[in-house]
């Protein structure tokens, strides 16, 4: 039970931190639909911090690896930012192609990285058993992860920023109605900019959040299973706002962190489900909540039209 | 600014909206209650009526374009510009807001009024300059010229300022519209109320009203762009309220609201956008469901020709590319040439110039002269006025008013539009 | 009207072409700037051996017969590509291609192994499955607004743990290894026909009638876009839906059709890959078939173009199958993954380049007709 509980305030931490990222993107007016490259990405610098910056002092290695997963992350965002914001491309299509790339890209740092150390390892796999432990506290029994105060902390920040504050207004004017925004005299690129690298921070750390859940190595080959465009039915189904993206996201994770720990529940073990349902529940249930939630969206107006400003 | 096509975030609130880009802020954080005592304090000074806390997207018309109107004024400009500011306004509301210009320039402000329309500009301007396709032609006193002299300027040859009519005569019911409903899709209760009128043969019937009060659902209620909750649709004596858009479409002729969005296809070529609604036709479509391309290409050709439309590459010019005067020949050259005993023109002369304007009032005097039934809807008084037989006045989703042209004045038809006077319309009348 | 006659460069066909070789290059230059990075010896060798795939073989002998692999396998890739550009004209984003041709392979192993069927039935039950898929995913667009994009990745996962779970069952799955069984072994007639084409490639067996089978269906799905009413409804309602609907077109039912087809498109590539017995489905499978996702790439490299799509589906799988044939004990494979991402990253900004070169250009002509014409005293 307490299993359950931890997996599933953890998987919440890393759909939360991406739904907010993909939410800060689509209020300024840009589909991110990369942010499972963006993940990638992030899961790749964490990980590559721990092993090259090892140290034995949490408090510098939790620092070290969320710094390095993020700007990682925020780079990547980039390649999303230039091409659909200043070339206009179309946002989709780049979202899709970051995400096979970031993979890629990963695979092959991370190929290169051991194939360097030791020439017979050809794996993608990385390794960070030790340093994984200086994230964790033990409270009681509950293994208590940094990373949840962390996302809990960014979740009631997101609320203000974006709705108490002028930069959220601002944000927010362009992803509904960037003329009007631009009628005004806010700079709408720079605006768009800010929201897509949010999202690369965010969707960075949610990444190294995702591949240290309840593991301590990931294998770089399989990307993020996904996990970024759960995040995304988690933004939609809590309809872009940071207190219901909360909630959505503790549904979502609970699913996800019943796949990991069914056997230890004597009932559903007794019912005798194939473990490839349970890997398939968190899906169908995205399916099937969007299914109902996704005719009345209130999706920022403007999103996924590249701001021109000669158009009226 | 007031612009043209109001620049307002939907979802926001009207003080939201007036203070986006001045904000004042603490450390980062809003603070909106100097704001809003201002917004408050300049709403009574200029008699411009808003509620601040509600939203864009609930509130009406007249309301939004007073919220631009703050927004200028809450920012202490000395330079104020009125994009085509009067389409979404009662008469009486265009009268307060000429006074409101007035006032404003006696305070010392500098006023831009940017307008197509000859009677207010007589009305309100002090001086008039007259630019024709992007050239300065020139400038001229108000005091010393006239609406003939202006529309001169405009066009470069004479235009006929007043439309040239016979009288109408009036012969069999092709459209009957019994207790029709339409629900709203923005707020909870219904948009078209329990409307009911008929159109004749012959005779062209004007929907007239300010901006959001029905005509669009009504409209979109006829030619099946939205179900109808209650009520009858008979085209030349056919059932066709549950009939789909194409089937009932087969006698009715459709001019849409929004050429870009309804109208045309974009990113298709002129005469594929010519066969928008015959593509499927054994005309266009040979048996094997292979488009019959040089069929096609002919009737774009003719149409072209006959209804003068001009574009830069003839039948292959990609429609996004065609200038908007030469989109709605377009479209009106589509409309009239298909078989039909109903054309349903929604302000079909939005956004053009006065030749062009001329030129498709022509068509549709003509459309009427040839035993069509008629049914316009504008928001133009001048057009309503001129164009129609017989007037119906919509106020929140309800007839009226059913009036005459010829025997009321345009202050009292105001009125009606603002729902300050009914008369009960009956289908009895003529 | 008088027709301004379109210079070399600006014919669409040629800016298609160009654009896609300057993705290539760019690609293959920064696949080989990577490359140098991790290991500066090899590199150059390594990227030609990207490049030239199965030229690099020893014999001729041996070269025709990796062709014909190459081939082989252009047939599936081609089919889901032809599954992604068709429903792309609709305006549709049918990254739901993997969970289809999952649903493909599902189906036309199931049918081969545990029904017996023979090969055309079998490819049958696989179009059908993909259809059944991509209707899903129209259905949820169509009636229920949601988004197909996101619809088509959860269907791609849910349909990976079923076709795992499917084939794992004892007809299927060979007992002592993940995969299924060998279609030589279990049922020779559900695999796909040679028809003679295998002996123009060194006996080699993969190469089947599914490759004409494929290019066939692009020029089909040429034909249906360009020269049928049905493909002039379905571009409309992708380029507005709105505007199809005043046209009185069916836009929900096109959206669904449209789908279903992109679904058959891409369940029919699955059956003309494993019902050649190349390959053999690996029932722990973790993660979704590259196929579907490089049918992406090769889409949008063909220009959007059907039979531009035959040539960059070749591409794709070629430079694909040169990956596996680099040194893997200094680069990694993935480099042509690499390679195929930022392909297609970059085919995202050359349709902007189009789209404002056709755009200035027909303003520019419009005007100067206009300006040509008050010339000669015109007026309005």
């Amino acid at each position: 039970m307490m299993l359950l509980a931890q997996y599933t305030i953890i998987f919440a931490s890393v759909l939360s931190l991406v739904a907010l990222g993909g939410c800060f993107s689509e209020h300024s007016g840009v589909i991110n639909l990369g942010l499972e490259g963006i993940m990638v990405m992030g899961a790749l610098g964490g990980a590559v911090a721990m092993n090259l910056f090892p140290s034995t002092n949490a408090f510098v290695m939790i620092l070290t690896t969320v710094v390095v997963a993020v700007i990682f992350g925020m780079i990547y965002s980039v390649l999303l930012a230039f091409a659909c914001i200043n070339l206009k491309a179309d946002q989709t299509l780049i979202g899709t192609a970051m995400n096979m790339l970031g993979t890629a890209v990963a695979t092959v740092v991370v190929r290169s990285i051991n194939t360097s150390t030791d020439p017979n390892n050809v794996s993608t796999t990385l390794q960070y058993v030790d340093q994984k432990k200086l994230f964790l506290v033990n409270i009681n029994g509950f293994e208590f992860n940094w990373f949840m105060i962390i996302a809990l902390v960014i979740l009631v920040a997101s609320y203000f920023v974006l709705y108490k504050t002028r930069f959220g207004l601002r944000l927010r004017a362009c992803g509904e109605n960037p003329q009007a925004a631009a009628s005004v005299g806010i700079n709408v690129y720079k605006m768009r900019w800010s929201g897509v690298l949010i999202s690369g921070f965010l969707g960075g750390l949610g990444g190294i959040v995702y591949i240290m859940a309840g593991v301590s190595e990931w294998k770089f080959e399989v990307g993020v299973a996904g996990f970024g465009f759960l995040s995304l039915a988690v933004m939609i189904f809590g309809q872009w706002k940071p207190h219901r993206i909360a909630l959505a996201a503790l549904l979502f994770g609970f699913f996800r962190a019943l796949s990991n720990v069914y056997t230890g529940f004597d009932f559903l073990a007794a019912l005798n489900i194939p473990s490839q349902f349970y890997n398939m529940l968190p899906y169908i249930i995205s399916l099937v909540v969007l299914a109902f939630t996704s005719k009345n969206s209130a999706a920022p107006k403007a999103e996924g039209i590249p701001y021109d400003k000669g158009t009226r | 600014m007031v612009h043209q096509h109001f620049k307002l975030v939907q979802c926001f609130t009207v003080l939201d909206n007036i203070i986006l880009g001045v904000e004042e802020t603490k450390h980062g954080f809003l603070e909106k209650d100097e704001a809003r005592k201002k917004v408050v304090a300049l709403s009574e000074k200029y008699g411009l009526k808003v509620d601040p806390d509600a939203l864009i997207q609930d509130i009406t018309v007249g309301m939004q374009q007073r919220t631009e109107i703050l927004k200028m004024l809450y920012r202490d400009n000395d330079i104020l510009i009125f994009d085509e500011p009067t389409a979404v306004l009662t008469p009486q509301e265009i009268e307060e807001l000429m006074q409101i210009m007035k006032n404003l320039a006696k305070e010392g402000k500098s006023i831009l009024f940017i307008s197509h329309k000859l009677n207010e500009i007589m009305e309100v301007a002090d001086r008039v300059t007259v630019l024709r396709r992007g050239k300065y032609i020139g400038t001229v006193n108000v005091a010393d010229t006239n609406e003939n002299e202006l529309s001169r300027m405009m066009v470069g040859r004479d235009v006929q300022l007043v439309v040239d009519k016979t009288p109408a005569q009036p012969k069999d019911i092709v459209l009957d519209v019994e207790n029709m409903t339409v629900a709203s899709k923005l707020h909870n209760n219904n948009a078209v109320k329990h409307v009911s009128f008929n159109v004749r043969q012959g005779e062209i019937v004007c929907i007239a009203g300010i901006d959001g009060n029905g005509q669009t659902e009504l409209i979109y209620g006829i030619t099946g762009l939205e179900p109808v909750k209650e009520g009858k649709i008979i085209i030349d004596g056919k059932d066709v309220t549950n009939l789909s858009i194409r089937e009932r479409s087969a006698e009715m002729s459709h001019i849409p609201e929004d050429r870009q969005k309804h109208g045309l296809i974009l990113e298709y070529p002129l005469d594929y956008n010519m066969v928008l609604e015959r593509y499927w036709q054994p005309e266009f479509t040979s048996k094997g469901g292979f488009l019959k391309k040089d069929a096609i290409r002919k009737y774009s050709d003719e149409l072209i020709e006959k209804y003068d439309v001009r574009s830069s590459q003839g039948s292959d010019t990609i429609a996004r590319s065609m200038s908007g005067g030469n989109q709605q020949k377009a479209i009106v050259a589509r409309e009239m040439s298909k078989e039909h005993k109903l054309l349903v023109a929604v302000q079909p002369t939005r956004g053009l110039d006065v030749g062009a304007i001329e030129f498709i009032h022509h068509q549709i005097i003509a459309s009427r002269d040839a035993g069509d039934a008629v049914l316009l809807v504008s928001l133009e008084l001048e057009e309503v006025m001129n164009l129609s037989d017989r007037i119906l006045v919509m106020y929140e989703g309800e007839i009226v008013g059913e009036l005459d042209p010829k025997k009321i004045t345009t202050e009292e038809l105001g009125l009606y539009m603002a729902g300050a006077k009914r008369n009960t319309s009956s289908k009895e009348a003529e | 009207m008088n027709q301004t006659k379109k210079s070399f460069l600006e014919r669409p066909g040629v800016q298609a072409v160009g654009a896609a070789l300057i993705c290539v290059v760019l690609g293959l230059l920064i696949g080989f700037i990577v490359l140098s990075l991790i290991n500066p010896a090899g590199a150059g060798e390594a990227i030609m051996t990207i490049l030239l795939n199965f030229m690099t073989r020893a014999t001729t002998a041996a070269q025709l017969k990796a062709l014909g692999n190459t081939l082989a396998k252009t047939a599936p890739l081609l089919m889901c590509a032809l599954s992604v550009c068709f429903c792309y004209k609709v305006g549709l984003f049918n990254i739901g291609a993997p969970g289809q041709y999952e649903a493909g392979a599902c189906a036309a192993l199931f049918a081969a192994l545990a029904l017996n069927l023979p090969w055309y039935v079998c490819i049958l039950f696989a179009a059908v499955a993909g259809a059944l898929l991509g209707a899903v995913s129209g259905i949820l667009k169509a009636y229920r607004n949601v988004n197909e994009v996101i619809s088509g990745i959860m269907l791609n996962w849910i349909t990976l743990y079923i076709c795992n779970m499917v084939l794992s069952s004892e007809a299927v799955k060979d007992s002592t290894s993940p995969y299924s069984k060998d279609l030589s072994q279990a049922n020779p007639s559900s695999i796909i026909p040679s028809a003679g084409l295998g002996n123009l490639f060194s006996g080699n067996k993969a190469v089947t009638i599914a490759i004409p089978l494929a290019i066939i269906a692009a020029i089909v799905v040429w034909v249906i876009l360009n020269k049928t009413k049905f493909g002039y409804e379905l571009k409309a309602t992708g380029y507005n839906k709105e505007g199809a609907r005043y046209a009185g077109m069916k836009e929900k039912r096109n959206i669904i059709v449209t789908l279903i087809i992109g679904g058959a498109l891409a369940g029919l590539g699955a059956a003309f890959l494993y019902l050649t017995n190349y390959t053999k489905w690996e029932t722990t499978a973790t993660s979704v078939p590259g196929m579907g996702f490089n049918g992406i790439a090769a889409t949008f490299l063909g220009g959007l173009n059907p039979i531009g799509t035959i040539f960059a589906s070749f591409f794709i799988q070629s430079i694909t199958d040169g990956g596996s044939l680099i040194d893997r004990m200094i680069y990694p494979s993935q480099i042509s993954d690499l390679i195929s991402g930022i392909i297609i990253y970059l085919c995202g900004f050359t349709l902007f380049f189009k789209y404002i070169m056709t755009k200035n250009k027909a303003k520019r002509a419009e005007k100067k007709i206009k300006t040509e014409k008050t010339k000669e005293g015109g007026n309005a």
